[in-house]
């Protein structure tokens, strides 16, 4: 166990590597990378240091990047990539592959801003784009728990009961450039935690072209298989947060966090690094009298319903942070969230932060006094846009 | 009325295509129609299914066809219980397949059955692809008749569709199909009344293995084997150098083998036909060179110079493995490249052989006519080593006549004559026999056997083969002080090597075309020439177009002529009457131990051709004393790989190696080799192996379902197809850059 100050990037890339060298006695690792700002320190940090029994592979693009994680999960080693934005719009049909073949690849994707034209800060637009490629996704707060969700996805997509690939998600360069002290875990206890990956359904025997031709029928009964995997994932997760917290000491975030929810009459629902500006903005609300809550969304898929559901029972007032936006409709995490409230609460919609925009906690005080003088919700609402 | 038709074919087979030819005709007729294909099975060979509906009012259903009034089955192996699934008793069964409706009385009782054989009809009219025949546009034909459809509407649709190309053999099967009704068919129903009611769930109802739970092939454990109707394989095809070479050479494997294993195992490939890969290395014409492949593409392999870089560098494992089950005696009279090639082959099979010869050492033509700067003597020595050391036994120095040749038949189980050309053609013009007039054979005699100062000034060749090409260089370094070649035909009708030919222009010669000798002039000795114009005529037997000779003369001085204008063999050393059949002399028509080789024989005029004629002289032999040999036959031409079965844009262009030649300068003052051949053995890389596997991979690569292994054995690397996945698409095949592999009828 040591503490360093790195950065969200290497963070993810120290932990790809442990879990990378705790496959050594088993399949070993095999990982496919390509740049784009702001995931390459990550790759470059994989690409720099020897892994015992493993091979990162510089590919020609995205899509390739993927392919060589698809290959060397379907042989049984242990896989990563990172990659970001644009790279997880060329990546796509290979992000589905993964996703519909099952396989137990760990991705870190940094949220990026989506262009033309170019944008390289935060945005969740990138991931969200995926969100129905059939992959769990996770949404990190701060650096620590880009090392912590890293190496605990690789438990949670080889879980025999989920076999699901995972998406590790923070923000560029809130996170992914921001350093912060990290703890960062011997090999030895990692192995303890992390145990040599043995994929049941490895191709074994011959070098096979896979993904042949699924019939109507075929294709209903693996997306129902798909979709009873998915609801594994709350309770293995919080299997995992148990002996996590044996392991090393700490316990993982809940997948749903919730902030001086019990008594909040207001509820301000985010995803990433946006949640610590909310808790400092209820502190500041609370402190004003205001029965003000924050709700974080950290695991966006599956979308913990009930949880979610829970945690709102109680709130008539709903804002919901997106640093995202489906044309057309408005935030993502709104359009998901809307159904959860209680009925006839006014869930209202704060576009903030898009294109990598500081989120403040003026922001989140004046969404506070919106959402508290409306009679009924409203269109989604620009913060910096004005009126 | 409607009108329900469903179409079960296989992928590629063009069942969708004819769904919408049938759709187009009743369109023609004045109906609304609708057409669809299932999609998604559109791979080669998978089931698929098409639809056409027919009805006087618009229509709006969208689902496929459950119940329909018309069947067409594209390919018999479908036929199944599911496949008639929904048809109603009477309803027409269309099934494309060789057999008579009788056939399917047992089964499809229930039915109005008709047949056609359209894909015999198909393949006939060459409708398809290299791999599948493709049967829609002629089983609607039979569809029309049997349905009762007007022709003229078939006509119609057809050239609407720009199919019209395939209407005879829509024709062919409008006019060929048979029906039947058995006698349990029921009445024909009305059309549009009611079906039995189609399946409630359109699932098969087995269970869906998770996608965690495949181990073998994601995702599903279809066997996809099961759509194939044909097969591919890997099979080895004559390459076409092969099958251009007199001598029987296995061409594709020795340079494959160069390339592959090197110069010894290449030589032993050489070695299982041939005895003098140096010597045809210089100077074989190499027809191999021409029927190359690669010489479509960006030139002919340097073939010969890769058998010369092998038989310079290794010496072939000769003998054969097992000694034969009796040792016979077997004389050899000659000692040129058929006498040689005969005695080689007999000694390697442990025959006891002896080479009778009148010159004082061996090789014949290829030490008396072949000139040293095209084959030096201590390669042709080497070679001839080579022979003598399977135990070979000679007797030099004596020429033969026929009374000895008919005692060596009494002392011998068997004699090879192969005496080569004895008499050279002759020439009649006044002045022939004037001092300087001298046949170019006896030429060349002199100057490889005797050597010397043998002619001065202006020497004229007369003739256009390689005996011509040979004296004209000759006599340049022999102290000539300039050639002239009179031919009297063009250059294209030359039978010289074309390499002969351009080298000897370099070297100065001069030639002049459509001349022909019509006197010599002199006083006791050659003073001048006398040619006359030729005009070319039409072709004679030969191709060639035959010299016609005018009365336009033309007088060129000279100190010497040299005649080579062809030679014959000597049949007087035949007994009387004798005639040869199939390489055998006969007396009075019975077989005699007497068999004739090579030029003596044949008359074909290349050491190739004579290195051939002598291996099958050796094998007739010991066939006639009851041995049980393979008697070499050259395969045709035509049975090699087409061209259009080879993928030219898998190679990268690459030009022939070039062999370095002595200048001209230095080269034409001395009789040491010219040619000092290529500077190593990469021309083999550019051999295409046409219809030989080099393990590629492009089949592996090339494949969609991935089921193509390597397949690494003691007995050899090859490949092997899972035939549970194989569709029989044929992509494979199609791909091969070699033309290495074929499909097959399942």
């Amino acid at each position: 166990m040591s503490q360093q100050l790195i950065s969200a990037n290497h963070a993810a890339a120290e932990a790809a590597l442990l879990a990378a060298r705790a496959n050594r006695r088993g399949r070993g690792f095999c990982s496919g990378v390509y740049p784009i700002t702001p995931q390459t320190e990550c790759i470059e940090r994989l690409c720099s240091v020897p892994i015992e029994k493993g091979d990162v592979v510089r590919v020609e693009s995205e899509h390739s990047a993927m392919g060589v994680c698809i290959g060397g999960s379907l042989s049984g080693a242990r896989t990563f990539t990172a990659s970001s934005s644009n790279g997880l719009a060329y990546m796509a049909e290979n992000v589905f592959a993964a996703g519909f073949f099952r396989l137990p690849i760990v991705m870190m994707a940094v949220n990026r801003t989506l262009g033309p034209p170019w944008n390289i800060w935060v945005d969740h637009g990138d991931t969200l784009m995926l969100r129905d490629s059939g992959w769990i996704q996770l949404y990190c707060e701060d650096n620590q728990e880009v090392f912590d969700t890293t190496l605990l996805a690789y438990r949670l997509a080889e879980d025999a009961r989920v076999y699901l690939p995972v998406m590790v998600c923070q923000d560029a360069f809130v996170l992914s450039h921001t350093m912060m002290m990290t703890d960062i875990p011997a090999q030895e206890q990692v192995d303890r935690f992390l145990p040599v990956l043995d994929l049941s359904f490895r191709v074994s025997d011959k070098p096979r072209v896979v993904g042949g031709l699924d019939f109507p029928h075929q294709t209903e009964m693996h997306r129902e298989q798909h979709i009873e995997a998915m609801k594994q994932v709350p309770a293995v997760y919080a299997e995992i947060q148990d002996e996590f917290e044996q392991a090393f000491g700490r316990r993982p975030p809940d997948a749903v966090v919730p902030y001086r929810m019990d008594d909040a009459e207001i509820a301000i629902v985010s995803m990433g690094t946006t949640a610590s500006t909310v808790r400092t903005a209820v502190d500041g609300a609370r402190a004003r009298g205001i029965k003000a809550g924050g709700l974080r969304v950290r695991l966006f898929r599956p979308l913990p319903e009930d949880s979610i559901a829970t945690a709102l029972r109680a709130c008539p007032r709903v804002a919901v942070i997106d640093r995202n936006l489906s044309p057309g409709l408005g935030g993502i995490l709104w359009g998901e969230i809307r159904g959860l409230a209680r009925p006839n609460a006014i869930v209202q919609n704060y576009l903030v932060g898009l294109g990598g925009g500081d989120i403040r906690p003026e922001h989140v005080a004046s969404i506070i006094q919106d959402v508290t003088e409306r009679k009924r919700a409203g269109e989604p609402v620009f913060m910096e846009a004005g009126e | 009325m409607t009108l329900e038709i469903r179409l079960h074919g296989r992928g590629g087979q063009g069942g969708v295509t004819c769904a919408k030819i049938l759709a187009a005709i009743y369109a023609r007729l004045g109906k609304s129609v609708q057409t669809f294909g299932d999609y998604a099975g559109e791979r080669s060979g998978a089931p698929v299914r098409a639809y056409t509906r027919v009805a006087d009012q618009p229509i709006t259903n969208r689902n496929k066809v459950y119940r329909p009034d018309h069947l067409l089955v594209l390919d018999p192996t479908l036929l199944s219980a599911e496949v008639v699934s929904g048809l109603a008793p009477g309803g027409l069964l269309l099934i494309n397949t060789p057999d008579p409706p009788a056939a399917f009385a047992e089964h499809f009782a229930a039915f109005r059955v008709a047949t056609i054989d359209a894909t015999a009809i198909a393949r006939r009219h060459g409708i398809g692809t290299r791999s599948v025949v493709i049967v829609n546009t002629t089983i609607a034909g039979a569809y029309c008749k049997i349905v009762g459809l007007p022709y003229d509407a078939l006509e119609f649709a057809y050239r609407d569709l720009h199919l019209h190309g395939n209407l005879p053999a829509a024709k062919e099967a409008y006019d060929a199909v048979l029906a039947a009704e058995f006698p349990a068919a029921l009445p024909a129903r009305a059309a549009g009344t009611a079906h039995a009611d189609a399946p409630a769930s359109l699932t098969h109802g087995t269970p869906v293995m998770p996608l965690t739970e495949h181990t073998h092939s994601l995702p599903t454990q279809l066997k996809t084997g099961s759509w194939r109707t044909q097969l591919p394989r890997y099979v080895e095809h004559l390459a076409p150098c092969n099958a251009s070479c007199p001598a029987g050479n296995d061409v594709v494997t020795f340079v494959q083998t160069l390339m592959n294993e090197g110069e010894a195992a290449a030589a032993d490939v050489l070695g299982r036909t041939q005895p003098l890969a140096s010597v045809c290395g210089r100077v074989c014409p190499a027809p191999c060179m021409v029927g190359c492949s690669r010489s479509n593409y960006d030139g002919a392999v340097n073939i010969r110079a890769l058998e010369r870089w092998i038989g310079d560098r290794a010496v072939p494992v000769q003998r054969k493995e097992r000694p034969p089950a009796k040792q016979r005696r077997i004389a050899v009279v000659g000692s040129g490249p058929a006498g040689l090639s005969a005695a080689y082959e007999l000694a390697r099979g442990g025959h006891a052989v002896t080479i009778y010869d009148g010159e004082k050492e061996l090789g014949g033509v290829l030490r008396t006519g072949i000139p040293t700067y095209r084959l030096p003597r201590d390669v042709l020595d080497r070679e001839i080593a080579g022979i003598l050391k399977l135990g070979v036994q000679t007797r030099m120095g004596e020429f033969l006549p026929r009374d000895r040749i008919l005692a060596l038949a009494g002392e011998y189980d068997a004699v090879i004559l192969a005496a080569g050309f004895g008499r050279p053609t002759k020439l009649e013009v006044p002045g022939v026999a004037l001092a300087g007039v001298e046949d170019g054979t006896r030429f060349l005699h002199r100057v490889n056997l005797e050597g010397g100062e043998a002619v001065r000034g202006h020497v004229v060749v007369l003739g256009g083969g390689n005996t011509a090409m040979d004296c004209a260089r000759s006599a340049l370094r022999s102290g000539a002080s300039r050639v002239t070649v009179a031919y009297r035909r063009t250059r294209t009708e030359m039978p010289a090597i074309i390499e002969e030919i351009e080298e000897s222009e370099h070297e100065g010669v001069v030639f002049q075309f459509q001349r022909a000798p019509v006197a010599i002039r002199g006083n006791g000795r050659v003073a001048a020439l006398v040619t006359a114009d030729v005009e070319m005529g039409p072709p004679d037997a030969s191709g060639r177009r035959r010299p016609v000779v005018t009365d336009r003369t033309s007088v060129m001085t000279c100190d010497h002529v040299l005649l080579a204008l062809g030679q014959s063999a000597d049949m007087g050393l035949l007994p009387e009457g004798a005639t040869i059949e199939d390489g055998r002399v006969h007396v009075g028509g019975e077989p005699t131990n007497l068999f004739a080789s090579g030029d003596f024989a044949t008359g074909e005029g290349t050491v190739a051709h004579a290195i051939g004629d002598g291996r099958r002289a050796a094998a007739r032999s010991l066939s006639s004393l009851g041995e049980d040999v393979a008697v070499f036959a050259r395969p045709k031409k035509t049975q090699a790989v087409p061209l259009s079965s080879i993928r030219m844009e898998y190679f990268e262009p690459r030009l022939a190696a070039t062999e370095r030649h002595e200048p001209v300068a230095t080269r034409i003052t001395t009789f040491a080799e010219t040619n000092h051949g290529i500077p190593d053995p990469r021309e083999a890389e550019r051999c295409f192996s046409c219809g030989h596997c080099t393990f590629c991979d492009t089949c592996l690569v090339y494949c969609p379902e991935g089921i193509v292994d390597r397949v690494i054995s003691k007995t050899g690397n090859g490949y092997e197809i899972d035939l549970d996945y194989c569709k029989g698409c044929g992509i494979c095949v199609s791909e091969c850059p070699r033309g290495a592999m074929e499909m097959f009828p399942q």
